[in-house]
């Protein structure tokens, strides 16, 4: 079967059919430009993208105020802040970077990265995230913990309420 | 990639080559994606190394004993979300040939991506006017309130001394029986050196308090004051459970992050001022924005691991 630049595998994929020697100018993409953007309805689309990273913006942010009901439960705010940075990181990938119009490529340039981003992550897990366990006890002695920082924690406000105290009769006269 | 095209009549001609590219991308595109692989793969190290520090530490300060600040951060955020927004806009409009438009959203990008830096200058400012360091030329942070601390206290102490100490009495002491700034310095001085040189382990958490208050965790309020702040000639050593981890964590994610930010900037200002920005260089806008859109990618994830966990 003979194969033209506008037949084949290529056609049918929805790849670009026709290519100059270096590569630039894939004729293809104008097809795909007028799919990615349609035109004002294209720029509205980056308008609700922008209200939405806004507004999640404002969901991690919530998990800082006092209205925030878990802030006795740190894991929740956690979780819940991850699950948010995920979201506004597919709206900047699907849109902004225009991945949802992109072709099959997409996976190729992406994917690997990601897996191989995750298996650094997990090696680094027994030297790194397991460190404490192989200290030795001289090692442990000068180790900072959370009862120092209590310890400092208290005599700051110790000392805060001493200045206070010694700063309000000024204040009445 | 070559494709064979040829006739069925014509078979012993020599065939005919159409280059195809591997992946349907312009060259410039696929080149940044590339990139931005390798980008991916480099900050995810960073960030995982963070997450896995983090986790696996026995205590991690809270971003208000750093001198965080979370509006701050939050503002930073929605100013690289505009910027996300610009230089998209600023593509759509080369794309479609208007290059006066594509300056406009270019040169806003520009600003609000300066904007950024402007702001993380700011917060940097803040962490060295408090002596927090990654290094200086060894760190300032101490871990605990030990006896180690309060002979580094001493030494510093007795070096700011010698200068002091030099001074004749009557620069010291005013005719009144007041003392002279110098003077008030000089007793100050005394006074921690006494303090820093104790074994009591309840004066030294003392010390560290007066020095650098730490604020009770959980809680919203800055902790303002300390002598290192009311004294700012002192800089004093401070203590900081976990503190060293955290200033090396954060000035190297941040500050590659800004050196991203920094490229991204200058990118723009030689696109901005030697581009046309028309519809023969949307390419060329693409490619900066993807890059653009993968250094607010990074910042979505730092902030809420930075400021808010």
């Amino acid at each position: 079967m003979s194969e033209t630049p506008h037949s084949g595998p290529y056609a049918a994929s929805g790849l670009p059919r026709v290519a100059d020697p270096d590569g630039n100018g894939v004729h293809g993409e104008h097809g795909h430009d007028e799919a990615m953007h349609g035109g004002s309805h294209g720029l509205a689309k980056y308008v609700y993208v922008f209200l939405a990273l806004c507004l999640l913006t404002c969901c991690s942010f919530l998990t800082y105020s006092d209205f925030w009901p878990y802030h006795d439960r740190p894991a929740v705010g956690r979780t819940f802040m991850m699950i948010v940075s995920c979201t506004k990181a597919l709206l900047v990938i699907l849109f902004f970077m225009h991945l949802k119009y992109e072709a099959q490529w997409k996976w190729v340039l992406t994917v690997p990265a990601s897996v191989m981003s995750l298996f650094l992550l997990l090696a680094l897990v027994p030297d790194i995230g397991m460190r404490l366990r192989k200290y030795s006890e001289e090692r442990k002695e000068h180790l900072g913990t959370r009862s120092d920082a209590q310890r400092i924690e208290s005599a700051s406000a110790a000392l805060h309420e001493h200045e206070s105290h010694d700063a309000a009769p000024a204040h009445a006269h | 990639m070559a494709t064979v095209a040829h006739d069925a009549g014509h078979a012993h001609h020599p065939p005919k080559l159409i280059y195809q590219p591997a992946l349907p991308l312009n060259n410039g595109k696929l080149f940044m994606w590339l990139f931005l692989s390798t980008e991916i793969m480099f900050f995810a190290a960073l960030i995982g190394t963070y997450i896995v520090i983090r986790f696996g530490a026995v205590v991690w300060p809270t971003t208000h004993a750093v001198h965080l600040s979370e509006p701050i951060g939050a503002f930073n955020t929605f100013v690289l979300i505009c910027s996300s927004v610009t230089i998209v806009l600023c593509f759509e409009s080369a794309r479609v040939n208007q290059p006066a438009a594509a300056k406009l959203w270019m040169a806003l990008t520009l600003a609000l991506g300066c904007v950024f830096l402007g702001v993380k200058g700011y917060e940097y400012q803040a962490k060295f006017s408090h002596n927090i360091y990654p290094s200086y030329p060894r760190s300032a942070i101490y871990e605990r309130p030990d006896l180690y601390y309060g002979s580094a206290v001493r030494q510093r102490v007795q070096e700011l001394m010698l200068k002091y100490a030099k001074l004749p009495p009557e620069q010291l002491m005013e005719s009144e029986g007041k003392p002279t700034e110098e003077g008030r310095r000089l007793a100050l001085l005394n006074r921690l050196k006494d303090q820093a040189g104790t074994a009591d382990a309840q004066a030294l958490v003392n010390l560290a308090a007066e020095i650098y208050p730490l604020p009770p965790a959980g809680s919203h309020e800055h902790v303002h004051g300390g002598l290192n702040e009311d004294e700012a000639w002192l800089r004093l050593p401070i203590v900081i459970p976990g503190g060293n981890m955290w200033a090396s964590t954060y000035f190297l994610l941040t500050g590659f992050h800004a050196i991203h930010v920094l490229v991204g900037l200058i990118f723009f200002a030689i696109m901005l001022f030697t581009w046309k920005l028309d519809a023969t260089c949307h390419h060329g806008v693409e490619n900066i924005g993807l890059y653009w859109h993968f250094v607010d990618l990074v910042w979505i994830f730092l902030f809420p691991l930075l400021y808010l966990f």
